[in-house]
């Protein structure tokens, strides 16, 4: 994709997914989180920055609202179905948990605001970041219902990896330098090798060849990945299973209990990852 | 073999073998294949690379994690002779291919940039760099063959070993004639290990969360600071499938497990043990549970607990006590566990055994808890520590008991608590011997530090201290070659002492890896893999494992009768201190590591630094708020510390979590947060003897900190901690998840 491309299609990369989509598209990633097997360790999110350069930011940049956590845990103390909960002495049912990383929306805000088109999406139905066109406005960010971009303050590279942590640092993808917007990218790297190994040996991405870090790390289980528009990966048969489509903003579900829900969909980003309710005795 | 010729049975016993059947002697020729590994090693241009090197490419190998003792196994990816990233090795039967933060964060232990890179010798206040013919030339003189050093007066304290460095150590120790051997880790088993050998005959059995119906916890933190964080983590996700289990968490402040329980309930600290006979009264009582199996000596302690009673003491009203009986009989098999905030009293074995006597009623032992049977290579098994070994170790060396000791893999002066005065009875000992990767505050202490390389440079094999239904020897393989060639590993730093001990027996080996080659051309028939010996060795390094089944036994279940003392109040120090253990920081050997200090504390968020946790009454009580000063003060002195308000820790409890406070550790350690293994008062298990990490009363004031730097600020990540209203977490029934997706 060139910018010249960008340019004379405009319409057609600003096109939501309720006009029929903006794209062929040649894969449709997605991932299932399981939040009744998510027990909220964190082993994700430490997978995320060794396979994605994210840089550690120290102490008084993180007070700042700077960290780059691409994947982060957040924990609630409440549910909107546990009630009433202000009133007990104590937390009885214990926290809930919510790992959070980029929602790859198909509908995504965080595009259309881009100046220079450095956000975009790609036939993998991804957020795509280009880094190089990236010139810092943070309109994406001030976009996202999410708040899952990071900007690159400072220049961490100059910090984050003393001699020789540096040795470290996956050379398939690059590190990122001050100015520049990051969030996470489904581990694109690891899409890439995929599907290179794929078309070498003159076959189709199977289900299970792309394993993204956090996923590959979780103790429970808890992360599924994989391509929609297979129809026989475990990301569609569970998307069916919970009667969650893509392209709504609300689901229409034969069996209201099946667990399958997606953040924010009523906002019409259309995420591409699907969460499962967490499950509670009462 | 060279030098003297060694009887076959003592060359068994060299080799780690011993106790493990039959062994033939094979031919003992070295592969004919030069690889890296044999310390054959030629510069050659990316241009021509090595038939297995791809430039652009990774290659996974496979190893074994060091960063607690649980021996997941690890596949590293190289690249260019760089490790990249490790993941879970989906063979290992611990961690199924899986990881937790610290083993995610161990590539930062191997890269991080405060690693030793020379042996270090202390001249007068200071340790200053030295060669490896310095530092040995001074080991040799003062612990050889001819400094005259004999018996237990040479002593080894460390933590957890197992495998062949521990057939190494102990041969070592062996050379003195001393049995000195203090084996320290915070985080043990050390009182649930003799109650399990005392109800049920072993010190670890096997646990099936997995086959679970439902678990009541004493405060076990399974899922966080535990024996195996990752195999339990594994289990735990078959549990929570439908039909599903239900997990009752019952501890003083909340844990990573107690987080994630369906109950979750603080007892008052040191009653969970009148709890679980108040539960066994309702089983016995409202479930016409059968206590036949009981001892009558037991029966009579249960009788004794009525439920209304256990709930006074305990504080848990008599619904919950019923409720829990309620569902463990109604969710038969069910598992009952204990972990260090309920046997960390003086009481703690007590408790241990109570909760083993329910496993017993409800019929438990044999289902969900089951023998691990007699290990296939006993030489090889980890020898697992505990904190009473530390106090002994004090005590021999105030008394002058020892001429050297060698430190390794533990951080006493670190984690002893300031009543033991450890760093002064350390200083007792005249030569004080440090293998290290890092300077920390206990090699700080020392006279010549030897430094090791990272696990991910090194050789060895381990022995889970936890071992799952498959025992394996976990095989650790080098990954990549040292980033400090003056560096070397454990194996070879044992090795070179004992040439010094000696040398008839092990000046044959060049190098640790060519001793553990041997070994393993010596493995008794009964476990080799693979036909020919190549084979076999092949197949143990990319697998990074050999089972080790070993011979099936049967558990007892002869519970034993305990009693409790009455809760006491304690007027001048109402509260009580909870040093929690978290996975992450663990004992705090992770401080240094920049990834996991910059993880959000699983429960309380705060990144970078140390807290408090209080509930919101006793908060109110002192007037304090998130971010504010208290002061924790025991018998044994005061720390200062900002906290954390919330719900998940019982109002007479002060949480502090171990792991900061350092002060002398690196560049991301250093100076940060508070320790509060610092002030613990001097109490100990009676049945046992291990420290009673639970068992410290405190009072507790608010401090005035006017403008706080940076580093006393609390830093926690998120803003929000409730939902409000949005359905960013969400929840079904477990009635409707078992209906729709039970089938």
């Amino acid at each position: 994709m060139s910018l010249q491309n960008i340019l004379n299609n405009w319409d057609k990369y600003r096109k939501g997914h309720e006009a029929g989509g903006h794209h062929v598209y040649e894969h449709m990633w997605s991932m299932v989180i399981d939040l009744n097997k998510c027990i909220g360790c964190g082993a994700c999110s430490v997978a995320c920055y060794a396979e994605n350069n994210l840089a550690v930011v120290g102490k008084d940049r993180f007070e700042k609202g700077q960290a780059m956590h691409w994947l982060r845990i957040e924990r609630y103390w409440d549910e909107p179905n546990l009630k009433p909960t202000a009133s007990d002495e104590f937390q009885q049912h214990g926290a809930s948990f919510l790992p959070m990383m980029c929602q790859q929306c198909n509908a995504a805000t965080c595009e259309p605001v881009c100046p220079v088109a450095a956000t975009y999406h790609t036939p993998d139905g991804l957020n795509a970041q280009v880094y190089n066109r990236c010139i810092g406005s943070r309109y994406c960010s001030n976009n996202c219902p999410y708040r899952l971009r990071y900007f690159n303050f400072y220049s961490f590279y100059e910090t984050s990896w003393p001699e020789p942590l540096n040795l470290q640092l996956n050379p398939d993808l690059s590190v990122r330098d001050k100015g520049v917007m990051e969030k996470c990218t489904f581990c694109v790297q690891r899409i890439r090798t995929a599907k290179d190994t794929a078309r070498r040996e003159g076959r189709k991405v199977r289900d299970g060849d792309v394993q993204t870090a956090c996923q590959q790390s979780c103790p429970t289980t808890a992360i599924v990945f994989g391509d929609m528009l297979d129809p026989e990966s475990r990301v569609t048969k569970l998307w069916k299973a919970h009667e969650v489509e893509l392209g709504k903003t609300a689901q229409h579900k034969q069996h209201p209990e099946k667990r399958g829900y997606r953040i924010f969909e009523g906002l019409n980003t259309d995420p591409c990852v699907m969460y499962l309710e967490r499950v509670r005795e009462v | 073999m060279s030098g003297k010729e060694i009887d076959r049975r003592s060359f068994l016993k060299v080799m780690g073998w011993s106790g493990a059947g039959a062994a033939t002697l094979s031919g003992c020729d070295l592969p004919t294949t030069v690889t890296i590994e044999e310390g054959k090693e030629t510069v050659v241009s990316y241009l021509m690379p090595e038939e297995y090197v791809i430039p652009g490419q990774g290659v996974w190998y496979a190893s074994t994690c060091q960063q607690c003792s649980a021996a997941c196994g690890v596949h590293g990816r190289v690249r260019e002779g760089r490790l990249l990233k490790v993941e879970g090795n989906p063979s290992s039967p611990i961690g199924r291919g899986k990881l937790c933060n610290m083993g995610q964060a161990s590539l930062q232990a191997h890269y991080n940039p405060d690693r030793l890179k020379k042996p270090l010798l202390r001249k007068g206040a200071e340790l200053q760099e030295a060669t490896w013919e310095e530092a040995l030339k001074y080991i040799e003189e003062r612990a050889g063959k001819k400094s005259g050093v004999q018996g237990n007066r040479a002593a080894w304290l460390t933590g957890n070993v197992s495998g062949h460095q521990a057939v190494l150590l102990q041969a070592h120790m062996d050379s003195f004639g001393s049995i000195s051997h203090y084996v320290h880790e915070l985080i043990n088993t050390a009182v649930s290990g003799l109650a399990n050998k005392d109800v049920l005959g072993e010190v670890q059995p096997v646990y099936h969360l997995d086959k679970a119906k439902a678990v009541l916890s004493l405060g076990a933190d399974f899922l966080g600071a535990s024996t195996s964080p990752v195999h339990f983590a594994t289990q735990y996700a078959s549990f929570r499938e439908a039909p599903r289990g239900v997990l009752i968490q019952v501890e003083p402040s909340m844990s990573l497990t107690g987080a994630n329980a369906d109950l979750w309930i603080p007892a008052r600290p040191g009653t969970e043990g009148v709890l679980a006979m108040g539960i066994a009264n309702a089983l016995i009582g409202q479930h016409g549970v059968s206590a036949a199996n009981l001892p009558a000596g037991v029966k009579q302690a249960i009788d004794g607990y009525g439920i209304d009673r256990a709930a006074d003491i305990t504080g848990v009203p008599r619904t919950q006590i019923e409720a829990i009986a309620k569902t463990l009989k109604e969710r038969a098999p069910s598992l009952v566990l204990t972990g260090a905030s309920a046997e960390g009293h003086a009481h703690g074995y007590n408790i241990a055994a109570a909760a083993l006597m329910l496993n017993v009623l409800l019929g438990n032992v044999g289902q969900t808890i089951t023998s691990s049977g007699d290990p296939a290579f006993p030489q090889l098994a980890a020898r697992a520590g505990n904190t009473r070994d530390l106090f002994a170790f004090a005590e021999g060396a105030d008394k002058g008991a020892f001429d050297v000791v060698f430190m390794w893999g533990t951080n006493p002066v670190y984690t002893a608590p300031a009543f033991l005065n450890f760093e002064d009875k350390l200083s007792k000992v005249p030569v004080k011997v440090a293998f290290a990767m890092y300077r920390d505050e206990t090699v700080a202490k020392a006279d010549v530090v030897l430094p090791l390389s990272s696990p991910y440079e090194s050789w060895g094999t381990h022995l889970a201290a936890y071992n799952s239904d498959e025992p394996t020897v976990a095989v650790q393989q080098p990954l990549m070659q040292p980033i400090y060639p003056d560096t070397k590993s454990v194996g070879d730093v044992l090795l070179a002492l004992l040439k010094m001990r000696e040398p008839n027996t092990y000046s044959a080996f060049n190098d640790y890896y060519a001793y553990l080659r041997k070994a393993f051309s010596e493995l008794p028939a009964t476990h080799k893999v693979g036909g020919s010996d190549d084979a076999m060795w092949v197949q143990s390094l990319q697998r990074a494992l050999l089972a080790a089944k070993g011979t099936p036994k049967e558990l007892s279940a002869k519970p034993v009768a305990v009693d409790f003392p009455a809760y006491e109040k304690d007027a001048a120090y109402p509260m009580h201190l909870a040093p929690a253990a978290r996975l992450g920081m663990w004992d705090g050997r992770n401080a240094n590591l920049p990834w996991l200090q910059e993880q959000p504390d699983q429960i309380s968020k705060v990144v970078w630094g140390s807290w408090a946790e209080l509930h919101p009454k006793t908060a109110d009580r002192l007037g304090v708020k998130n971010g504010d000063y208290i002061s924790v003060t025991s018998a044994q002195g005061s720390i200062e510390v900002p906290v954390y308000v919330y719900r998940g820790v019982h109002p007479d409890v002060v949480a502090v979590p171990i792991g900061q406070g350092h002060t002398d550790y690196g560049r991301y350690a250093t100076g940060r947060g508070v320790n509060p293994l610092k002030v613990l008062s001097q109490v100990t298990d009676g049945k046992t003897g291990e420290l009673a990490l639970y068992a410290t009363r405190v009072k507790v004031a608010k401090v005035e900190k006017k403008k706080p730097g940076i580093n006393e600020l609390m830093v926690r990540f998120g803003g929000s901690e409730s939902q409000v209203g949005r359905k960013l977490v969400a929840s079904v029934t477990a009635d409707s998840f078992n209906r729709t997706e039970g089938a």
